[in-house]
């Protein structure tokens, strides 16, 4: 089914992993309108398969790769592609989005997005050049861990002049194949962390999938394109967070600000500050470690990290790793971070959920309700615990459930730090209330992102009041949709720093960026307003390059306005499908600790305050009290 | 005596993590880091004790104060 905008290759490929047979997915160009791509193109697909009934592990359940319009266009860091799938994790859909080669390969392969389904009857590897769909045996490779297997499909994947053929890759580790329930996909050295995906490819009884193509990505101005793509690079580069704090220190860099800020998730979450951050921060990993910045394709920000460990150049660790390995289970050794993060890469194992659940074991150790041997601060034989989940061997075999369920088995449950089933980020949010309404309303469980990433105005980046519940639940949702709209595009979401001019954050101290942290919280009503009537705003913002980008990339009309209603329905989409398998106001918690114990006894607004902040959530959503999106709505958005 | 120290950007780019210094006002210690000039150091966040203070604020002995820039990340 071609299509008549650029930036699309207008084909979707649905493969049967059952019968191997291989179809194209229909899907049109109005879709295209409505659901642009990444995450909503990956929702939609889903939604309209799943009725609330399938699980994660069962024939039903579809396994979405999908890109963006803008992936592999040129564009700033528009390497992005996505997954979505049924989570094991979670039992609602996630999506987990990463950089690298992959989604640009499958869009020279001449496919906006693959969607998988069924299980081989072998243990399976596919290969994808073109039009062909090749299914290879993978026998010899189950077992391998994930950069093995990667060399090992470059082995097979070599020419007859010995070259090998120019491809993007996608695998699982050891804990995908043992249907770990964090497992992640690996792709190069990027990784798909969130949500359980690899258990579901693992399932699959599916190693790898490999990509290769000759197609040309069609983009509708390419004149004007390339022209506004300059600028963008030189804006990004020239912005305080994406050309210089990004590349100097990573994500890692945040370590010392959220330590001031209180946000610091230390010793399982019961402070927000760590008195060892200085061992295991963004500015050491830099100053020692740090042997050069990587970027994903066409990327000015280069934030990734490489360190050496076990005498090889490997990918560093993000923030979330190196706080929730370092102060989240008292740990101030960054050596051990650098190579805990490579050993759950390599295992094909989610670092965050990984690390919270190693954190939840150990606190409930420490209580007395699960005699399991791990004690904070005792960090030694840690690595044999990653591996034990991984093969899900002795006491590894219960902690590859993750913190939920084992909360249920030994209790614990006020500090097993979840949301819908899956572990918090790295933010504690009882000094980030904002993040904390985020984590719980998230459509995929308890993460920073799709929950709207408040903290970057609680603190981070600007200095808004951390505790008060005025204004976050509107500026929740705006950043929600804009971020949705952003990754549904095939773009990083650091891209979206953009959004507060250069001076907001160059000037901390100035009289306007004070006046804006004070009234900004006292706002909601205007952001709401935005929120609602989002078309108002026919324009293209200065600061905002994605619009322009989008409408010369794919010949779409985009405005500003027009960008964030997109978002808004890829969110409420999630949602609705969510719906399905049961999700209400009830489902959109916190455990007790973040939201009934007080971060710090002196200060009686250290706890979220997650009711007061859902219902206004809920209303600024257009969603019912039981946080469901309404018929009305759902008809708006144009998703029934 | 306060005792100075400086995360972030502004450490890397300065190659100092901390120093002390007899200084009694903010003037005085936008004067004072190494590397960094007067207006550099106007655009950093900074805490004394881990607070917030006005530009008014006259130091004591043994203040710790920390200087950051925002930041952002994932």
């Amino acid at each position: 089914m071609a299509t008549q905008y650029g930036g699309y290759m207008g084909k979707v490929l649905k493969i049967d992993l059952t019968t191997k047979e291989v179809s194209e997915y229909p899907f049109s160009d109005r879709e295209r309108e409505l659901f642009i791509g990444g995450k909503t193109m990956a929702a939609k697909i889903l939604g309209d398969h799943l009725k609330g009934t399938e699980e994660a592990f069962s024939m039903e359940n579809l396994l979405v790769i999908t890109t963006g319009p803008l992936t592999g266009t040129g564009a700033p860091s528009a390497s992005r592609f996505n997954i979505s799938t049924l989570s094991p994790q979670t039992g609602y859909i996630t999506s987990s989005n990463c950089g690298g080669h992959f989604g640009y390969y499958l869009k020279k392969a001449g496919l906006d997005a693959l969607v998988l389904t069924g299980q081989c009857e072998e243990k399976t590897w596919i290969e994808i050049q073109n039009d062909n769909v090749i299914f290879h045996n993978a026998d010899d490779l189950w077992g391998m861990k994930t950069t093995r297997t990667q060399e090992a499909l470059d082995d097979k994947l070599r020419m007859k002049n010995g070259r090998v053929r120019k491809n993007g890759k996608i695998c699982i580790g050891p804990a995908g194949e043992n249907l770990v329930l964090y497992s992640s996909i690996v792709s190069n050295d990027r990784v798909f962390g969130r949500g359980g995906t690899g258990a579901v490819m693992g399932w699959m009884r599916l190693k790898a999938v490999c990509v290769s193509g000759t197609k040309e990505i069609p983009i509708y101005d390419k004149e004007k394109m390339v022209a506004h793509t300059k600028k963008w690079f030189k804006y990004l580069r020239k912005h305080p967070l994406t050309g210089d704090q990004l590349p100097r220190l990573g994500t890692a860099g945040l370590v010392s600000s959220m330590q001031m800020k209180g946000m610091l998730s230390t010793k399982n979450y019961s402070s927000g500050q760590y008195e060892d951050f200085e061992k295991v921060s963004g500015e050491l990993l830099a100053e020692k470690y740090n042997i050069v910045n990587k970027g994903c394709l066409t990327c000015p920000i280069r934030c990734a990290r490489t360190v050496e460990v076990a005498g090889k150049p490997v990918k560093g660790p993000e923030l979330e790793t190196l706080v929730l390995l370092g102060g989240g289970i008292l740990n101030n050794d960054l050596e051990a971070v650098l190579k805990w993060n490579y050993e759950l890469d390599e295992l094909g194992m989610d670092t965050i959920s990984a690390a919270n659940t190693i954190s939840y074991a150990m606190e409930a150790n420490e209580k007395g309700l699960w005699n399991n041997g791990l004690k904070f601060s005792e960090i030694e034989g840690i690595s044999q615990i990653f591996e034990d989940i991984a093969y899900r061997r002795g006491i590894g075999d219960e902690l590859a459930e993750g913190s939920k369920r084992l909360s249920e088995k030994y209790g614990g449950k006020e500090f097993a730090i979840h949301a819908k089933g899956m572990e918090l980020a790295a933010y504690e949010p009882r000094k980030a209330t904002g993040l904390g309404l985020g984590y719980a309303v998230s459509n995929r469980g308890g993460c920073h992102l799709n929950g709207g990433y408040l903290v970057i105005l609680e603190g981070l980046g600007l200095s808004i009041n951390q505790t008060t519940y005025h204004g976050k639940a509107d500026l929740t949702m705006m950043f929600q949709d804009l971020m949705e709209m952003i990754s549904a595009s095939g773009q990083c979401l650091f891209t979206s720093y953009a959004f507060f001019p250069a001076p907001l954050l160059k000037h901390p101290n100035s009289w306007y960026v004070k006046l804006v942290n004070m009234a900004l919280p006292y706002c909601g009503a205007a952001v709401r307003l935005m929120n609602k009537y989002p078309e108002m705003l026919k324009l293209h913002l200065p600061v905002f390059h994605h619009t322009k980008g989008f409408e010369y990339a794919t010949g779409m009309k985009m405005t500003f306005g027009h960008y964030m209603r997109c978002g808004e329905r890829g969110y409420n989409l999630e949602r609705e499908v969510n719906r399905r398998f049961g999700v209400n106001a009830n489902k959109d918690a916190l455990p007790s600790r973040l939201v009934k114990t007080l971060q710090d006894p002196k200060d009686p607004k250290s706890k979220v305050p997650l009711e007061k902040l859902k219902k206004v959530y809920y209303h600024a959503r257009g969603w019912d009290s039981n946080g469901l999106p309404t018929e009305k709505l759902l008809k708006k958005l144009e998703i029934i | 005596m306060v005792k100075v120290k400086l995360f972030g950007v502004a450490r890397l780019k300065t190659g100092v993590s901390e120093f002390e210094a007899d200084i009694d006002t903010m003037d005085e210690l936008k004067n004072s880091v190494p590397g960094m000039t007067k207006r550099e150091v106007k655009d950093l966040v900074i805490l004394v004790n881990g607070k917030s203070v006005g530009r008014w604020y006259k130091f004591k002995d043994g203040d710790e104060i920390v200087m950051l820039s925002p930041a952002g990340g994932g």
